[in-house]
């Protein structure tokens, strides 16, 4: 009986995850992310990947990047670029993609 | 919501294969040319914002050889194999390949001419042929010369031909490496490549000099690294300005020699990097100017000389933002989204990107540059405030840091655009 239910959840979530699904854009500056901060896993990659991570992480690093009170090498002169507002957005995107 | 979304775009795809509404289809061809970091990201990136597109990717070469990382060939600490990278990625995500290369562009009529003499329909065109050597431009540089005075700047055989030449020159031989005017292709590459050959030649050929002839009086991260070639290579690499004479004004590959206002260098190996262009295809399709580059609007990066086609990476002219692969991939990405909104009728919103590059001075000396770019009185401007390079002075492994940085980035971007 079981297998009965099951099916329609099944047929569902493979409809889900096909090629068919769109994603969404994100707000000005998240698409450059990628570049280095992969949406995939990148085998022996030192940059950490932020798809998935909490929003308040996200935002807390950028702000303090971008202060200094964190040291960094290149997200301090990236994060410069940003204001609180584009930063928010930028988490909060990053947060909902897939970890 | 994601169900609502995944239920409409089925919805719409569905329906798109009946003939009723066959206008709806038309809206929706996108041919974009160049499968390098600029090409290859956009198509794969409107197939993913919209589906039902129709995208096109033409491209010539069945395997692409990257630029980034190149250098590392050079001074054998990487093999050209590992620059190279086929479409089947690409075409997984639903673009179509057509592995040819586009010879005219009707912009009028809106289609694009390949190989074979067929036309391919389009509603927006993206171009990001990559440059071209300005042939003509450096007396006695034309395409002969350079198989004795390789560019390389061009990943591939190229690449191949000097570092066969490093390796048969005699210890104790000069190297010369000619670096153009701005703007050219990856600004900091030359000098990279002179570090990395110069950590070659200190250990093969340590008897060897390296000579830099510039047509400029500065160049990107100069002082980290002169700073750095005085510290790890003292003596070996020589750097002449344009105001010192550098200029390189004729050379002779019979001889391989290199001629300034002031000098005549004779190499045992001569690596020009000529001056360069736009991407051939961009005169053809009267979308570069009398510079031989392409002027965009700085939000979708659409030509200002004709209307529907979008120009991307290194053809484009693009404000503040360096002619490099980051750049490339990052416009790449906002000009999908961009050309998603101008399809259904919006208008893009303004974007921000990114730019980091990174440069070897050795295999674990890392330095970068980046920028934020936003668009501002027409152009793609520099964010004041944001960007720079790496600091002068560092403390404990920043440099390895940044060269481990810099294989990720390569892995990260060319897993993005490839992968
Ligand atoms: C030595 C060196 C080191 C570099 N290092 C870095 C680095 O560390 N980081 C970085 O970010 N950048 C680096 N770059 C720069 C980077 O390679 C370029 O900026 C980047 O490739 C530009 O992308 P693009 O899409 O404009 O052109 P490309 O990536 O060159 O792609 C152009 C594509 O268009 C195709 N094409 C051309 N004409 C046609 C036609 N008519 N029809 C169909 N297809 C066509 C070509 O075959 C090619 O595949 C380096 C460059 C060099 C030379």
């Amino acid at each position: 009986m079981r297998h009965r239910l099951l099916l329609p959840v099944l047929v569902g979530a493979l409809l889900l995850t096909s090629p068919v699904r769109a994603v969404d854009a994100g707000p000005p500056g998240a698409s450059s992310c990628t570049g280095c901060h992969a949406a995939k896993r990148i085998p022996d990659s030192v940059i950490p990947r932020i798809a998935g991570r909490k929003a308040s992480d996200i935002v807390q690093f950028m702000r303090e990047y971008r202060s200094g009170a964190w040291p960094s090498s290149v997200m301090g002169r990236i994060a410069k670029g940003f204001d609180d507002q584009q930063i928010d957005a930028i988490a909060a995107w990053f947060a909902a993609q897939p970890e | 919501m994601a169900t609502r979304r995944t239920f409409l775009k089925l919805t719409a795809a569905a329906s798109l294969a009946a003939p009723s509404i066959a206008s709806a289809q038309a809206s929706g061809r996108v041919v974009v040319v160049g499968g390098g970091f600029g090409g290859a990201t956009a198509a794969r990136t409107l197939k993913a914002l919209e589906p039902k597109l129709t995208v096109t990717l033409v491209e010539p070469n069945p395997v692409f050889t990257a630029c980034p990382f190149s250098n590392n060939v050079l001074a054998a600490l990487r093999e050209i194999s590992q620059q190279q990278f086929g479409y089947d990625g690409v075409q997984k995500t639903g673009v179509l390949l057509a592995q040819t290369a586009a010879t005219a562009v009707d912009a009028s009529g809106k289609t694009v001419t390949l190989g074979d003499g067929s036309k391919l329909p389009y509603d927006r065109l993206v171009l990001s042929p990559g440059i071209d050597i300005n042939w003509g431009a450096l007396p006695g540089y034309d395409e002969a010369a350079a198989e004795k005075m390789p560019h390389a700047w061009k990943a591939g055989a190229q690449t191949v031909l000097l570092r066969q030449q490093l390796q048969a020159m005699d210890d104790g031989g000069l190297v010369v490496i000619s670096s153009p005017a701005n703007p050219f292709r990856c600004p900091p590459g030359p000098y990279e490549r002179a570090s990395l050959i110069a950590y070659w030649l200190k250990i093969w050929k340590p008897k060897s000099k390296l000579l830099i002839l510039d047509s400029k009086d500065t160049f990107s991260k100069q002082r980290l690294f002169q700073n750095a070639w005085a510290q790890l290579y003292p003596g070996l690499i020589e750097w002449v300005s344009l105001s010192q004479g550098g200029k390189v004004t004729a050379v002779d590959p019979a001889s391989l020699t290199v001629v300034t206002d002031f000098a005549r260098h004779k190499a045992a190996v001569a690596n020009i990097i000529p001056p360069q262009k736009a991407g051939t295809i961009a005169q053809k399709a009267g979308v570069a100017d009398r510079t031989g580059w392409c002027p965009v609007e700085p939000v979708a990066f659409e030509s200002t000389l004709q209307p529907a086609i979008h120009v991307l990476g290194d053809s484009a002219i693009m404000g503040g933002m360096p002619k490099s692969a980051f750049a490339a991939n990052a416009q790449a990405k906002v000009c999908a989204a961009a050309i998603v909104e101008l399809l259904a009728g919006r208008k893009p919103v303004d974007p921000i990107l990114i730019n980091t590059c990174y440069s070897l001075v050795s295999p674990d000396y890392g330095i970068s540059v980046a920028g934020v770019y936003r668009p501002d009185k027409g152009v793609l401007a520099d964010i004041p405030g944001a960007g720079g390079t790496s600091p002068l002075e560092v403390v404990g492994g920043f440099r390895g840091q940044e060269a481990l940085y810099a294989s990720s980035w390569f892995k990260t971007i060319t897993t993005e655009v490839f992968g």
